[in-house]
């Protein structure tokens, strides 16, 4: 139906769709193509000596994944687990990764116009995962290069470049 | 040719290739189709090098596996398309249609001479000497123009697979068995004496058939009567050796027979006085849809004194008869596509998960009340496991079948070079994964080449050295932890530092004169490089090492080399066991699960508290009998959180690897079972002291111990 149309719209616009999530009181959005699936959070087998952000890895459905808690990398006040902790599967460039959130809230489509570049601000996410800050109303929305961010070498999720 | 070939099978009996004959022609035939695919595809302008690329490795793959298997006329036109598309991808040379065609061409011809060597040398070898020369050509960079070039005509085959191929060339075969009679009306001439060629050429060619001379009635031309089994295309093509085509005018004199191939109209005729630039593809064949040779190169402008003529006319006539094809024998095989027994493996590990997991809920029933149940799942239990173990024999095979085909091809190679060389193997029962064989094979090849071309010297230039005359290459292979280490080592020259910098530094290539060894090593993986002084047809394009790169990072191996100048050289292969089914023994510290390969296990037993002794800074040492084994402590290594008032561990399991033995502390034995080695690396990194990682049958990941890593600990 006009879903189609829509689609067609926002490609002539440069619109993309995002899959927002809460981490502590912030708003993050990654492009939904890099999404794979999203689950409820199981204890996964800890990884020793691995940096406390990486919770270890889980076994999605035959494949070993590893889980990355973001809250621990963003440095969020609290990172609790419970029924209601969900982990989104990521598929990026050839790997599969787990991050777990807060909470999934949307799916949005930011047009071009909406994405602001952002400021240079001293932050953990390394410079240059931030693909801009997309307004929504009063609200911001954090947009994340999701693949740069998770291949970075503070992620330590891919081999040290040597 | 021939000779080659008469050697191979009177010396095969010291070694059967002919079990890897069969691999060798799917091999030789997929990277044949591909090159093809990719020339047909190819756009001229803006040839990507990923492409160029391509192509070299295909004609480069086809031959290597053509010169150590001795099918030296396949070894010897590949060696020339290799030329030219050497050229191509270093961007010496702009590719063009022609050069598109002529490769497209040798494509052809080397199917054809791969499906007469697959049919077993039978019928005579065609000839490649026109193609081979155009090739060269165009590789020197000139336009090959039509007076330098004599045409040999390939029987003109469809491009089809090898199968199809018999289909169609059976039909012509046996009518042009037939003699016919033939006027042959030629002229009119400048000079008529140049005719005269023409009776020369039966003459030399007794096969050819009977000539003789007619009256004519015209002084610039020349009439013979030819009783003869050639078809029309191909005498024509004689011909045109001492006249040009348009000039020979055949008139069949026997109307019954008329030869097959006259019936196909390659437009030869029409094109007469065009320039070669002819032909491209640019209106899009289908891929794979029969080409024509190539107007342009049929025709011959009545220059006398053809270089070698007597040789290119033999040659011609062994082309004119086409190639006796035979259908390969039926292989007992069924090639499968990996990724299918892959699946199926994955599905089978699936399968033993879900089965332990049954397995471990019925523990608890009563078999007086669920006899049925129980002998079922026994049931299930043994079929799994067998499932399991044939879908996983499938796929490995030990190394011998790899190493066993270099002793042959290095005998050969060491022959041609005039050295001395020895070859030992080592390990040569370790079982390797079929993918990772089939992978493993082409760079082990270029590797051991390249030991016995650039490393090991001449006899007389070792003797000089000091080392015995006789070289040694040494192919091992070994499981070590949870990978494959395969080493090709050989006491030659080594590298030599200063040549690679230099060489680095004319490519172009960032370097610095306090570049640590291994960095300059590693600089021989760079596409295009090599230090050999002369390309030979063994090796020395720099191309074998760009491969074996590309080839084992693909098995997410990596490669080391350790060379020391004037003592030799070593390559080590690294491959994760990216796929196996292990035997383990889960060991539980803390809350957590580990598995120990039951392989390395030694030993367990409780341990007393007076036992375990300390060294110095507080190592610990265990007395085993009349042994002191270092004591790892796992809760300590894998950082496992405990609550102080849980129990200690108290058992202690002896592993044994690279040699020595370490006693692990662990709380608990849980059992033995078989386990899918799965791949850490594949989604995550390398975890140290880990080998791999596992899904126990309640679905939670554990981890494998990598004991060799842990007794390496041990010793620092």
């Amino acid at each position: 139906m006009g879903a189609m149309e829509k689609m067609g719209d926002s490609v002539l616009a440069g619109a993309r769709e995002y899959l927002t999530f809460r981490l502590d009181q912030e708003e993050y959005g990654i492009d939904i193509l890099k999404v794979q699936e999203i689950r409820g959070y199981e204890p996964p087998t800890r990884i020793a000596n691995a940096p406390n952000f990486i919770k270890g890895v889980v076994n999605l459905r035959g494949t070993i994944v590893p889980i990355v808690d973001m809250r621990l990398k963003f440095s969020c006040s609290k990172a609790e687990y419970n029924d209601f902790t969900v982990v989104i599967i990521l598929k990026l460039n050839q790997r599969i990764v787990g991050i777990v959130v807060d909470s999934v809230s949307d799916v949005m489509e930011l047009s071009t116009d909406s994405v602001k570049s952002a400021p240079d601000v001293d932050s953990v996410i390394e410079r240059g995962a931030v693909l801009g800050l997309g307004s929504l109303g009063d609200r911001m929305l954090i947009l994340l290069d999701i693949e740069k961010l998770m291949s970075g070498a503070a992620m330590a999720l891919v081999p040290d470049a040597d | 040719m021939a000779e080659a070939h008469q050697e191979n099978s009177s010396s095969g009996a010291d070694f059967d290739l002919s079990q890897f004959y069969q691999i060798f022609f799917e091999e030789a035939g997929e990277n044949i189709d591909l090159m093809e695919q990719v020339l047909l595809t190819l756009n001229l302008e803006t040839a990507d090098d990923e492409e160029l690329n391509g192509i070299f490795r295909c004609a480069h793959s086809v031959k290597g596996g053509a010169a150590t298997f001795g099918f030296s006329d396949v070894a010897e036109l590949t060696h020339q398309m290799e030329s030219l598309l050497d050229r191509l991808r270093r961007h010496e040379l702009q590719p063009n249609a022609t050069m598109v065609d002529v490769l497209l061409e040798s494509a052809d011809a080397a199917r054809v001479l791969l499906a007469r060597h697959q049919a077993g040398d039978t019928g005579e070898s065609p000839s490649n000497v026109d193609l081979v020369r155009r090739i060269s050509l165009l590789a020197a960079g000139e336009v090959a123009t039509p007076a330098a070039v004599m045409l040999v005509v390939q029987a003109p085959l469809p491009v089809a697979p090898m199968v199809r191929l018999v289909e169609h060339v059976l039909p012509v075969s046996p009518s042009v068995k037939t003699t016919r009679s033939l006027e042959v009306r030629i002229g009119p001439l400048e000079r008529p004496v140049e005719a005269d060629a023409i009776k020369e050429l039966f003459r030399d060619i007794p096969s050819l058939g009977v000539i003789s001379v007619l009256a004519s009635s015209q002084a610039d031309t020349r009439v013979f009567a030819i009783e003869t089994s050639s078809s029309d295309e191909d005498l024509l093509d004689l011909f045109a050796f001492h006249v040009a085509r348009e000039q020979v005018h055949i008139k069949c004199l026997d109307p019954v027979t008329e030869s097959p191939e006259a019936a196909f109209d390659y437009g030869f005729f029409d094109r007469v006085g065009d320039l070669p630039e002819v032909t491209s593809y640019d209106d899009d064949p289908p891929p794979g849809a029969p080409l024509a040779p190539l107007p342009g190169f049929g025709f011959f402008e009545g220059a006398p004194g053809v270089p070698k003529l007597d040789v290119a006319i033999v040659e011609a006539k062994a082309a004119t008869r086409p190639v006796a094809l035979l259908a390969p024998p039926e292989a007992a095989t069924i090639r499968v596509a990996i990724s299918k027994v892959d699946q199926l493996i994955n599905l089978v590990g699936e399968l033993v998960i879900t089965q332990a997991m049954l397995a471990q809920n019925s523990r608890a029933l009563d078999s007086a009340l669920y006899p049925q149940l129980l002998t079922g799942l026994a049931d299930l239990d043994r079929n799994t496991r067998d499932l399991q173990e044939s879908v996983m024999s499938i796929r490995m095979i030990p190394m011998s079948v790899v190493f066993s085909r270099f002793p042959r091809m290095l005998r050969d190679l060491a022959g041609k070079l005039d050295k001395k060389v020895d070859f030992v193997t080592q390990g040569e029962s370790t079982e390797l994964d079929k993918g990772l064989v089939e992978k493993i094979t082409d760079p082990l090849t270029h590797l051991v080449r390249n030991s016995c071309d650039h490393g090991i010297e001449m006899p007389a230039d070792r003797v000089r050295a000091g080392k015995p005359e006789t070289g040694t290459i040494t192919l091992s292979a070994v499981h070590q932890g949870g990978s494959i280490v395969i080493e090709v080592r050989d006491d030659g020259r080594g590298l030599s530092r200063e040549k690679i910098l230099s060489k680095a530094r004319e490519r172009g290539l960032e370097v610095s004169d306090n570049m640590p060894d291994a960095e300059v090593w590693m600089l021989i993986f760079a596409p295009g490089f090599s230090t050999a002084d002369v390309v030979t047809d063994v090796s020395g394009r720099g191309v074998g090492m760009d491969v074996v790169k590309r080839n084992i990072a693909a098995l997410n191996g990596s490669v080391e080399i350790d060379s020391a100048e004037g003592y030799g050289m070593k390559v080590s292969i690294r491959l994760p066991l990216t796929l196996a089914i292990m035997d383990g023994m889960s060991v539980g510290v803390g809350h957590e699960v580990y598995i120990l390969p039951l392989s390395s296990v030694v030993e367990s037993f409780q341990v007393k508290a007076d036992a375990v002794s300390t060294v110095g800074q507080g190592a610990q040492l265990v007395k085993v009998r009349d042994e002191y084994m270092p004591v790892i402590e796992l809760e300590k290594v894998f950082q496992v959180p405990r609550f102080d008032f849980e129990k200690s561990c108290d058992i202690m399991v002896v592993v044994e690897a690279d040699g020595s033995r370490v006693a692990l502390l662990v709380d608990e034995l849980l059992g033995q079972q078989q386990v899918v080695v799965k791949n850490l690396e594949s989604n995550y990194r390398k975890v140290p002291n880990i080998s791999g990682a596992t899904i126990l049958g309640d679905g939670k990941v554990a981890l494998i111990l990598d004991t060799g890593a842990l007794v390496r600990r041990s010793r620092h």
